[in-house]
């Protein structure tokens, strides 16, 4: 079952590149806020279908949460919205492992100092060795693109 | 401008792990399901009006665009149910690591093949260092 799930996950990653390109094609016709207009629309859609069949939870009580819990809503927006930003300047990969970093950089601070009652978990020398290596692919990423540039510069400018 | 690319997508990055920590919260008041939900739903209400006051494209291109360019919110969908099955059977460690590695092989594979659209660019020594670091980042966070 492991072994089944985690193949199951490695599909959630494969969608979530899949998603980035998608929309950086459809956004240089359509543009941006277009984009993320769209997929938010459509994601909504399914969703609802989803609830109507599946929902186990306790929608209505969304009126009774801290209302700070309700202010994800802002970040996830503003991620979709860089993204599809990004894609069509910097490329597919360069936007995955920069999204990456970002995102395990602030998990690690967040986990450091437990904010939103999450789990305490210390900035240890294994964690700081982990920064440093995210920090070489920052590096690696930058270069491969560069190069990957100059060896088709006709493409680069599409 | 290259540079400005860089630095937003590694906001997104950030805005994606707050986000995750406070959703973890609302998930356990309303359901997971519902989380999601709530998510794109409000989406579509500030990218609505963001794009009332300052859309500049072309939302009636939708209608000519191939339909598989309109994929994007069912693959976000996709996503989000995957982790949500995953972490109560495997842990949020390995799911994260796995859609991770999931995510660049296959931004490597995209890139490379210039599939979906995206621009062709060949895979390159550099970008599989930068790929391998990224593991090796993963496995001593975990």
């Amino acid at each position: 079952m492991g072994i089944f799930m985690i193949l199951f996950t490695l599909l959630g990653g494969i969608t979530l590149s899949a998603q980035s390109s998608i929309n950086g094609t459809l956004s240089r016709k359509a543009g941006t806020l277009e984009t993320t207009l769209l997929t938010f629309l459509t994601g909504t859609l399914f969703l609802a279908i989803f609830i109507v069949f599946f929902s186990e939870g306790n929608l209505l009580a969304i009126l009774e949460v801290p209302k700070w819990q309700l202010s994800a809503a802002f970040l996830g927006t503003l991620y979709l919205l860089l993204t599809v930003i990004a894609v069509p300047k910097i490329g597919v990969i360069a936007t995955s492992i920069l999204g990456i970093i970002g995102q395990l950089v602030i998990g690690l601070f967040i986990d450091h100092f437990g904010w939103f009652n999450s789990l305490v978990i210390p900035l240890d020398l294994k964690r700081s060795f982990a920064l440093l290596f995210m920090m070489i692919a920052l590096y690696f990423v930058y270069k491969g693109n560069k190069r990957s540039s100059e060896a088709s510069p006709a493409k680069s400018h599409n | 401008m290259r540079y400005f690319a860089y630095i937003l997508a590694l906001l997104a990055g950030a805005a994606l792990s707050f986000e995750g920590a406070i959703y973890g919260e609302l998930g356990k008041s309303i359901g997971q399901l519902e989380t999601s939900f709530y998510n794109f739903f409000m989406g579509s209400i500030i990218i609505g009006l963001l794009w009332l006051f300052f859309g500049k494209g072309k939302i009636s291109y939708v209608v000519e665009a191939p339909k598989w360019t309109l994929l994007g919110g069912v693959l976000g969908v996709v996503y989000l149910t995957s982790i949500v099955i995953s972490v109560p059977f495997v842990g949020v460690g390995i799911t994260m690591v796995a859609v991770i590695i999931g995510q660049l092989v296959m931004s490597m594979v995209i890139e490379h093949y210039g599939w979906l659209g995206s621009k062709n660019s060949r895979i390159n020594k550099e970008k599989m260092f930068a790929v391998l670091s990224m593991i090796i980042a993963l496995v001593l966070v975990n």
